[in-house]
């Protein structure tokens, strides 16, 4: 296929956690609705640097391939995208890929999310329905709070939100946007309110909402477009009338 | 089974125990309210204050007196003034020193705004620092004699690189202000919706240009107006002119036999 079009990829790679990285440069034929996911199964199937150096598959986390697992996040030409949703015709080449780099490498462009996992239990992301006998069916939650609540229902913890957020560091341990999304997802719930108290506790401590600078990158890069700022400035209002309130009620 | 319980329990309490409480929650969002109450307030107060030097020197002075009569005056600006000042500035350091910027990599209008309201901290607080220092604390007390005021100013800022300080430090804070009232209504939950906020946005745009403007138009007063003898010489003066009236109707009456 001499006259088909080649594109050109540079990946930084690197073979363990704490070791060294480098950058390699690969070619693959270009074929219409290419995604970045389809060039790393090239890049799989032989792996060959532009040099003709022989050299092992990249690692990456993919699964559902239609944006909506998460785990394919990375860094596309400098901004955190979803590698699966990224056509290569619409980048501008030569196409740079990196891992996140909020996150602790595990192989080349593949990261470990746990910090995320974590915050999500820290503030109870769940509904608590399982017990020893049955609780009978829930209160009814009304249509428009269902229409607003399904935008956060939408979240794939990709975590791209979290790459963008100039306070998402190891010193703030902020918890995130992600986080704040389901913070706003499970109170407005009508069984999940009643663990409210225990979510907006959890925020008040160290990496709480509090960390939040507004910056706004998350609500600009949502691969979903949920209103993140939104769910921050209503769970920043929660959290304001529980320390208020529970002040004045002690 | 028992050991089990027993050690669960053990180490059930003294992780609570050990965990010393955490109130970053408390001074993040003190700092925050801080910037609006007292230090906004007193912004908007000083910026009020100033506008009268677009009346002319004797009403700026006039009004500056007005100030300084204030009952426990060294009290209200410790509590008031410079220990809120002091805090804000200092945590919001320690908040500007945590953060990492990335506006090179993602440049829309919210993450400049972010940096913006970082940097037009710095700016603020190191020429809030140089203005208390040079115009309350250096040369004549401004405390005991109210009536240096203006000519205190105007000879400071005759200097074009401390005119300049003082437009890049008045705009700076003008927009931390304005900015910093925004990320207030929208952190604190006041106003949550896309569309609140953007209207919001707008209204604190203006509140940013009227401030401003206010701020700009009272320098020019100031710096346009005749120059007033320095600080040091209008002390001088009237302390003859008391000295005069002291001596009684002696001195007058030898002065009106000349
Ligand atoms: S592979 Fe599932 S989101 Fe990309």
């Amino acid at each position: 296929m001499a006259d088909s079009k080649t594109v050109e990829i540079r990946i930084k790679r690197q073979l363990t956690p704490d070791g060294p990285s480098r950058r390699e440069t690969f070619r693959v034929p270009l074929r219409p609705g290419l995604n970045i996911i389809g060039a790393l199964m090239m890049i799989a199937e032989n792996p060959v640097t532009a040099e003709g150096r022989q050299t092992v598959p990249v690692s990456y986390d993919a699964n559902c391939l239609e944006e909506v697992c998460g785990s394919c996040a990375m860094v596309i030409n400098g901004k955190v995208h979803m590698a699966c949703s990224a056509l290569i015709e619409r980048l501008d080449q030569p196409i740079r890929l990196e891992p996140m780099s909020r996150f602790p490498v595990v192989r080349d462009l593949q990261v470990d999310r746990s910090r995320l996992f974590r915050d999500l239990q820290r503030v109870k992301a769940w509904i608590p329905i399982d017990g020893t006998y049955d609780l009978g069916p829930g209160p009814r939650m009304s249509q428009r709070e269902q229409e607003a609540a399904y935008h956060f229902a939408r979240c794939i913890s990709c975590g791209s939100c979290l790459e963008v957020c100039p306070q998402y560091n190891d010193q703030t341990q902020f918890v995130g946007a992600a986080v704040l999304g389901q913070v706003r997802l499970f109170n407005s719930h009508p069984t999940g309110q009643m663990n409210a108290p225990e979510r907006l506790e959890a925020l008040l401590g160290p990496g709480g909402i509090h960390e939040c600078g507004y910056a706004q990158n998350c609500v600009e890069i949502c691969p979903k477009d949920i209103p993140l700022t939104q769910a921050i400035s209503e769970v920043g209002g929660q959290v304001m009338r529980h320390v208020l309130l529970g002040f004045l009620r002690k | 089974m028992k050991l089990n319980e027993a050690r669960l329990a053990f180490m059930s309490s003294s992780a609570e125990s050990t965990a010393s409480p955490d109130r970053s929650f408390f001074w993040r969002r003190l700092h925050s309210v801080s910037g609006v109450f007292p230090v906004g307030a007193f912004l908007l107060e000083h910026l009020y204050t100033n506008s009268y030097a677009i009346n002319g020197v004797e009403a700026y002075n006039e009004k500056v007196r007005g100030l300084t009569e204030l009952p426990m005056v060294l009290i209200l600006e410790i509590a008031f003034i410079y220990i809120p000042i002091a805090y804000h500035a200092l945590y919001g350091v320690w908040v500007w020193w945590r953060g990492d910027g990335n506006v090179t990599h993602y440049p829309w209008t919210g993450n400049w705004m972010y940096s913006l309201q970082r940097w037009t901290g710095l700016v603020t607080m190191a020429y809030i620092a140089f203005h208390v220092w040079e115009q309350r604390f250096a040369g004549v007390h401004i405390i005991e004699n109210y009536f240096v005021a203006f000519s205190k100013v105007q000879h400071s800022i005759a200097r074009p690189a401390v005119h300049a300080f003082y437009v890049v430090g008045l705009l700076s804070a003008c927009f931390h202000f304005a900015y910093g009232l925004w990320l207030f209504a929208c952190k604190w939950g006041f106003a949550p919706g896309r569309a609140a906020q953007k209207k919001l946005l707008w209204a604190c745009a203006a509140l940013f240009l009227v401030l401003s403007s206010a701020g700009l138009m009272s320098l020019r007063s100031i710096s346009t107006a005749p120059l007033q003898p320095r600080p040091e010489e209008l002390l001088k003066m009237r302390s003859q002119k008391s000295v005069a009236r002291s001596q009684g109707p002696e001195a007058a009456g030898k002065r009106s036999a000349f």
